[in-house]
């Protein structure tokens, strides 16, 4: 019968864990990389390799992971603290009642072609992104339209004031070399970089363009080889790459030659809270958990987790607490801010009527306090912060379960029990997606938010405003009362339907000699982000060989 | 030879009943084990093995002796469930083939023949991810595609059995088919089948740990061996050797157990051997 399968397999694994154990961390001697000085090689997660090209239309910067397309120009940019900036645009405003948005966009910008860029290719690639896009929301642009060469005007079928955060991750096409058949393998943009050349699954060279409008840039060729993270591992200790990605596990590692970046992020990881009781839905999905519906629970939960010990155990302390889906960034709420104070925790418990039972589990009515905690499978990492939250609740006296569950079921599961996710991004439109409520959406009569159940008018309120401010900056501040004004929000004091534990730390080897540029805050996902601005890395000569 | 005729049975014997012991305390200590094995501790992550922690401990502190251990006994209690499921379709299927007609047999060799066509890690894979994954999944991925094999064995044998005098003659005394089958075949069958049956378990055993390993079967947070492997590939380049090792090695020391297992057994249920 067959047995040779599994047993080569097995065979190779135990052979593989030997050589694993005797393959100690040397020094990378190689020096392959870098050595004119004006290049870079970098290793990221074969994930980051964009499946559909890098076609805008297809998810190529502004998909789920945003970032700067490089190849592409934008209209405008995020500046490091967040706040928006130009890069085409030289002027952006919008009209009284939200629903116009004009942009004045210089007139110096040339695709790689030769050709210049003119406001009817930004119309062109609005409409089309609109037409096509899978992986972003443009159901709020009516359509967009060249009114000369540099005037572009967007027609919105509702206000939306933070149109500019859409607009600093939407690459510019060429309206007359733009075939979406080919276009994502040879992209043509006017942006700081030409792809030069792409190896699916394994490495994108991406060579600087001598065209470009703005600062030249610094590094001339970019190197992105696409490799699982322990395979980046080796390549590093062979001395193979300059930049490479990793996690808190290889991070008590030490490489001669290399030292360990962590750069800041909002890539946060957190748990919902139904904030209904359980019942079915109209499709018979459950819906609502009967422990997190009260909301003395859900504070206590939220007091009662030591979010630094998280960090410390999970991430070998590379990342910081997180308290909300925004830390850090312009519209982000500092009431978010919650002390981890477990006897306030036993209190509000023994306050909502669970009270300590014989085994340690708290009790309400003959019920037990139970959850089943959700993870990704797969992901060790958001395994272990559920199984740290677990044994954390533990001591509060909530019994956890955990169950790796995969995406096809996860959304339809998160419903009715806590699932551990992973958000962050460079746009508000991430409160709004989390805690305004859906039309249809509706459990028992009553509107829900998407991905957990949790309803409040005033919240949605305040993101509605927020939406049709015709003043962006000023908009932060609705966004921040959305989270709370005083009275409500979805805050310690508020609701509090999501309990945010950390913001995990993109951790990347950098070679010594390497000047990696000032980063923003990175969004969720670890990947192309750490490039934004790749233009401006350098190398100081001490490093030349 | 005559030292040796004294001894095969007797230490045949012992053996099987030194084996089954075994199997059956690795199985009851994982049962017990289940809850210590998924219990994590920050405090101890990543040791070393050593007299405290005998096969160290991984990267969220669980112990992986424990680990090893309640793995195992899922193994076995997922390889005896999908053996036995396997055995049984093969038995009805096999007899089934050999008694009820050609147009039977055709219809059942051909489902023989596309089953075994199929390798059999695919086909695991396709009915566990058709079935949900999980628990589940496994044991209908693995139990319905072990059986053919045993099927076309007992099919062969009910077919020799077929035109036996003793067989003919029942027939003609006027005993039913579905009488002659159960009375008469059976007993002469059960040697070849509770073989087939114990050789099934290696099988069944390995390809579940595969399955897991490849992510199409149980989930991350069950101690089983598939799980316990392809995590540790991730911290292989790391130096931390035994969090693969001994799993590996405890995984593989089963799945021989139980195929010198059948292979004894047969020594002993054989009328051939039996009396070596």
């Amino acid at each position: 019968m067959r047995r040779r399968g599994p047993a080569a397999a097995l065979a190779l694994l135990l052979a593989a864990s030997l050589a694993g154990g005797c393959a100690g961390t040397k020094a990378g001697e190689g020096q392959a990389a870098g050595r004119d000085g004006r290049s870079v090689v970098i290793a990221m997660g074969p994930t980051s390799e964009p499946e559909a090209g890098f076609d805008p239309a297809y998810g190529w910067g502004a998909g789920e992971h945003v970032h700067e397309p490089l190849i592409q120009s934008t209209l405008t940019v995020t500046n490091a603290d967040l706040t928006i900036g130009y890069d085409l645009a030289m002027d952006c405003a919008v009209s009284e009642d939200g629903l116009t948005w004009t942009v004045k966009i210089r007139d110096d910008a040339v695709f790689t072609d030769g050709e210049p860029l003119t406001a009817s290719d930004v119309a062109f690639t609005y409409n089309t992104v609109k037409a096509e896009s899978s992986v972003n929301d443009f159901t709020m642009l009516d359509h967009a339209e060249a009114a000369d060469d540099v005037t572009v005007l967007f027609h919105m079928t509702r206000p939306f004031s933070v149109w500019p955060y859409t607009m600093a991750v939407t690459g510019i096409l060429p309206e007359h070399a733009y075939d979406s058949a080919t276009y994502g393998s040879d992209p043509i943009g006017s942006g700081r970089y030409m792809l030069k050349q792409w190896d699916r699954g394994q490495q994108v060279i991406l060579e600087a363009n001598p065209d470009y409008y703005g600062e030249t840039p610094e590094m001339e060729q970019v190197t992105i080889l696409f490799m699982e993270e322990d395979a980046a591992f080796l390549a590093v200790q062979a001395g193979e790459v300059d930049v490479a990605y990793t996690s808190a596990v290889y991070s008590d590692q030490e490489i001669r030659g290399y030292s360990l970046a962590a750069y800041e992020s909002v890539d946060n990881r957190g748990f919902n809270l139904p904030a209904v009781k359980a019942s079915a839905d109209g499709e018979g999905r459950k819906v609502g958990n009967d422990l997190t519906a009260d909301v003395r629970v859900r504070r206590a939960i939220n007091t009662g987790v030591d979010r630094q010990e998280m960090i410390d155990h999970v991430l070998n302390g590379y990342g910081s607490p997180a308290y909300s889906v925004c830390d850090g960034l312009p519209w982000y709420s500092g009431a978010s801010e919650v002390p981890y104070d477990p006897q306030e925790a036993a209190r509000l418990l023994d306050e909502a009527g669970w009270t300590i039972g014989g085994d340690g589990v708290r009790e309400k009515d003959g019920q037990k306090a139970q959850l089943t905690l959700l993870y990704a499978t797969g992901d060790s990492v958001r395994q272990a912060l559920a199984a740290d939250f677990a044994e954390q609740m533990g001591e509060l006296g909530i019994a956890c379960q955990l169950e790796g569950v995969g995406w096809d079921t996860a959304y339809d599961r998160a419903q009715s029990d806590p699932l551990l996710w992973g958000w962050g991004s460079h746009t508000p439109m991430e409160l709004y997606n989390l805690y305004h409520t859906i039309d249809g959406n509706t459990v028992d009569g009553r509107e829900q938010a998407r991905y957990s159940p949790y309803a409040n008018e005033t919240v949605d309120s305040y993101m509605d405003q927020a939406l049709v401010s015709s003043d962006l900056e000023a908009s932060y501040e609705l966004w921040q009362k959305a989270q709370w004004d005083g009275t409500t929000g979805v805050t310690q004091e508020g609701d509090i339907p999501w309990v945010w534990l950390v913001n995990v730390d993109h951790l990347y080897w950098v070679r010594d000699g390497l000047q990696v540029a000032q980063q923003k805050i990175h969004p969720h996902g670890h990947g192309w982000s750490l490039v934004n601005n790749v233009d401006q890395w350098s190398w100081t000569q001490a490093s030349e060989p | 030879m005559r030292r040796r005729d004294k001894n095969r049975r007797k230490s045949t014997v012992v053996f099987l009943a030194a084996a089954l012991a075994l199997l059956a305390a690795v199985t009851v200590a994982g049962i017990c084990l289940e809850d210590a094995a998924a219990a994590t501790d920050f405090s101890r992550t990543n040791l070393a093995p050593s007299a405290r922690f005998l096969f160290g401990t991984d990267w969220m502190g669980r112990d992986m002796f424990v680990r090893t251990l309640a793995g195992l006994s899922l193994s076995i209690r997922i390889g005896i469930l999908t053996a036995a499921v396997s055995a049984a379709v093969a038995l009805v299927l096999g007899t089934a083939a050999a008694l009820l007609g050609p147009r039977a047999d055709a219809v059942i060799s051909w489902c023989i023949d596309l089953v075994m066509g199929i390798p059999h890690i695919l086909l695991v894979m396709l009915i566990s991810l058709a079935c949900g994954k999980g628990f589940a999944g496994v044991v209908a991925g693995v139990s319905l595609s072990h059986w053919p094999s045993l099927a076309r064995v007992i099919r062969g044998e009910v077919l020799q059995l077929k035109s036996a005098p003793y067989i003919l003659a029942a027939r003609k005394l006027g005993v039913s088919r579905l009488g002659t089958a159960r009375r008469h075949m059976l007993p002469h069958l059960f040697p070849q089948f509770l073989t087939g049956l114990i050789l099934l378990f290696p099988h069944a055993i390995l390809h579940e740990a595969s399955v897991t390993f490849l992510g199409f079967g149980l989930s991350s947070e069950q101690p089983a061996v598939g799980v316990i492997l392809s995590e540790s590939m991730q911290y292989l380049t790391t130096g931390r050797w035994w969090l693969a090792l001994f799993p590996g090695l405890f995984l593989v020391a089963v799945v021989v157990l139980f195929a010198l297992l059948g292979e004894r057994a047969r020594y002993l249920l054989d009328p051939a051997s039996a009396h070596e």
